[in-house]
């Protein structure tokens, strides 16, 4: 028994010992470090309706318009750019070589220029509204303005005036002689009184659209109409007093050519770079589940069964008609399947047609007007039973 | 999702260091189960190299039996030193057979009965010191898993309350505690599998034995009985 013992426990303290040595902490598993991803679940819908955004751009992503100069933001603007009031209009085109045949066409005509001072009121209040991204239109309908209001509204285009500094410079260089203030627009007031003809010329010096176009550029080619639509009706409102003071036809015409630009585009502030997609976002055009049985409801309502129409099969009819967006039964109804030549088949088909003209209008979400400006609904009265 | 360190600086996952911070109850049941595989492999290798030995002497002792040599002269021999298996046999059948001799028993019936008696009991005891402690191995050889299993309930259990108390159910604090359990059952398993390995081998071959024992004893009754049959029809005769 020793030697058994013995044997027993030399082999034992042997295959611990190696064991010990040998199979020591095993290595930690190398894990990668696995970033977790967030998932959204998203109705397909969503994704394959149209997208807001630019036709023209390069694909992304997320579809965004092009993006708009102005940082204001209009309460509840669909379509964008950079108008002040929402309008489905597109933005009109600009022609750009239009800006410097104006200013041509205004140079020979100096003389009135410090009369204008009557009309101000009414335009200053036309530069305000806009918040002007080129600081040269703003500072041309304050020559005309008298000083005291004038200063209420500098403080709005001088954060304008400092990014851009090109069109203060030319102004500077006219007002070489005058005391130099940091306000553009002080400078301007100053520098009109000696230098009434000279203004005029400098006005399209001040708004020169080539120049200041490059900047946006950067980020967008395409903005450039918008802007345009905005800057002009201000040079046309310091245009039109001096044609009126002159009553020279040639300058009258001169002033209402070319200057006038409609106003177009919408107002929904977008800054992300243009990418592809549609005009309008068409989100959410599906009605729900519930909808449809509202719907559903509503007609079934006042939907007189035909008498013995239990064996209904044959008597399934389809109607479809149009709806006014208030929900309101648009033409008369058409019934495109059943109604066949029997009577009973007859009087079901009427049946249906008067149900749906009776219970027009129909509330349904107006939103969705889209989804529901055309319906069909089956009449099908062997499932009323 | 922050790199969490899969095994904080202070748990040693060598098996060492599981036995090392393993509960005192774990501690003692591998502890236990660890002097279990020692007294295994004892009892292995002991038995081993008896049952050699033994199958040994069997086979010298058949060949100086049936070498033709007279009883008397074996047994002379055989008594001298402590006979094993066969010889033990032998040398107590021949002991009774002498001492019924020396007397002068008259019954021939009852002298075999005795001599089968004697030889039954030496069978017997060698029988059993064949067999003994293989029952060790039995034990061991069930028991073993199941006490390793207690020591793993016993540190999972452990291990849970410290996740209980530490309020976090990360693996890294997890893992440890489990795998120290673990440990338990696997040295129970390391104990039990060579334990009924061997129990079923050594206990088959300890029957071998006592069957070719057996088969000798019947087979030297035998030629005993004829020996007293020869003796009373001599006497008989005289």
């Amino acid at each position: 028994m020793k030697a058994g013992l013995t044997t027993s426990v030399i082999a034992h303290v042997a295959l611990l010992g190696f064991g010990l040595l040998s199979l020591s902490a095993p290595k930690p598993l190398e894990v990668m470090d696995v970033e977790s991803l967030p998932v959204d679940i998203v109705p397909i819908e969503e994704l394959t309706q149209i997208q807001q955004g630019d036709k023209k751009a390069p694909l992304a992503e997320k579809a965004a318009p092009t993006p708009t100069k102005r940082p204001d933001v209009v309460a509840d603007a669909q379509n964008a750019g950079d108008n002040d009031i929402d309008t489905d209009n597109p933005p009109t085109p600009d022609g750009k070589p239009k800006p410097v045949k104006t200013a041509e066409a205004q140079a020979p005509a100096p003389t009135p220029v410090e009369k204008p001072k009557v009309e101000d009121s009414p335009k200053v209040e036309e530069p305000k509204p806009v918040p002007a991204t080129e600081l040269a239109p703003v500072p041309t309908p304050k020559e005309e303005v008298k000083p005291e209001p004038v200063k209420e509204a500098e403080p709005k285009p001088e954060p304008v005036k400092q990014p851009e500094p090109k069109p203060a410079e030319p102004e500077q260089e006219v007002a070489a002689a005058e005391p130099i203030k940091p306000d553009a627009i002080a400078e301007a007031i100053a520098e009109e009184q000696p230098k009434p003809a000279e203004e005029s010329v400098s006005l399209p010096n001040a708004a020169p659209a080539p120049e200041a176009r490059p900047k946006p550029a950067q980020a967008q080619t395409a903005k450039a109409p918008e802007r345009k639509a905005s800057e002009k009706p201000v040079k046309e409102a310091s245009s039109r007093p001096q044609s009126e003071e002159t009553g020279s036809i040639e300058d009258q015409v001169a002033a209402l050519l070319n200057k006038e630009k409609a106003k177009g585009g919408g107002a929904k502030r977008s800054t992300q770079q243009a990418s592809l997609g549609g005009e309008k976002t068409t989100g959410g055009s599906k009605l729900s589940q519930s909808e449809m049985d509202a719907l559903r409801g509503q007609v079934q309502r006042c939907w007189n069964i035909p008498a013995g129409a239990m064996d209904g099969a044959n008597l399934r009819v389809s109607v479809k008609f149009k709806l006014d967006p208030s929900g309101a039964l648009d033409g008369s109804p058409e019934i495109i399947s059943g109604g066949g030549s029997s009577g009973v088949e007859r009087a079901a088909a009427e049946a249906a047609r008067r149900a749906v003209a009776r219970c027009s209008p129909y509330t349904l979400p107006a939103e969705k007007y889209d989804a529901w400006a055309d319906v069909i609904v089956n009449f099908d009265p062997s499932e009323m039973f | 999702m922050e790199n969490l360190p899969l095994a904080e600086p202070g748990v040693q996952l060598s098996i060492w260091g599981l036995f090392w911070q393993a509960g005192w109850v774990v501690k003692l049941v591998m502890i236990g189960l660890l002097g279990a595989s020692i007294w295994t492999w004892a009892i292995i290798v002991d038995k081993s190299l008896a049952f050699a030995r033994m199958r040994r002497s069997l086979n010298r002792f058949e060949q100086v039996f049936w070498s033709g040599q007279s009883l008397d002269e074996l047994y002379r021999t055989l008594s001298e030193r402590k006979p094993t298996g066969m010889g033990a046999v032998f040398v107590a059948a021949m002991r009774e057979w002498k001492k019924s001799f020396e007397k002068g028993a008259k019954s021939p019936i009852g002298l075999q009965n005795r001599i089968d008696k004697a030889m039954d009991l030496a069978l017997t005891r060698e029988m059993e010191r064949l067999e003994g402690r293989l029952g060790f191995l039995a034990t061991i050889g069930s028991a073993g898993p199941f006490i390793g299993l207690f020591g793993t309930v016993i540190g999972i259990m452990t291990s849970f309350q410290a996740i209980a108390g530490s309020k976090s159910t990360n693996l890294a604090v997890v893992a440890p505690g489990i795998a120290e359990a673990l440990l338990a059952t696997a040295i129970g398993l390391l104990a039990a599998i060579p334990a009924v390995i061997a129990y079923n081998k050594l206990s088959s071959d300890a029957g071998k034995l006592g069957v070719r024992m057996e088969g000798f004893a019947d087979e030297f009754s035998a030629i005993l009985s004829r020996q007293i049959d020869e003796k009373v029809t001599h006497q008989r005769a005289a």
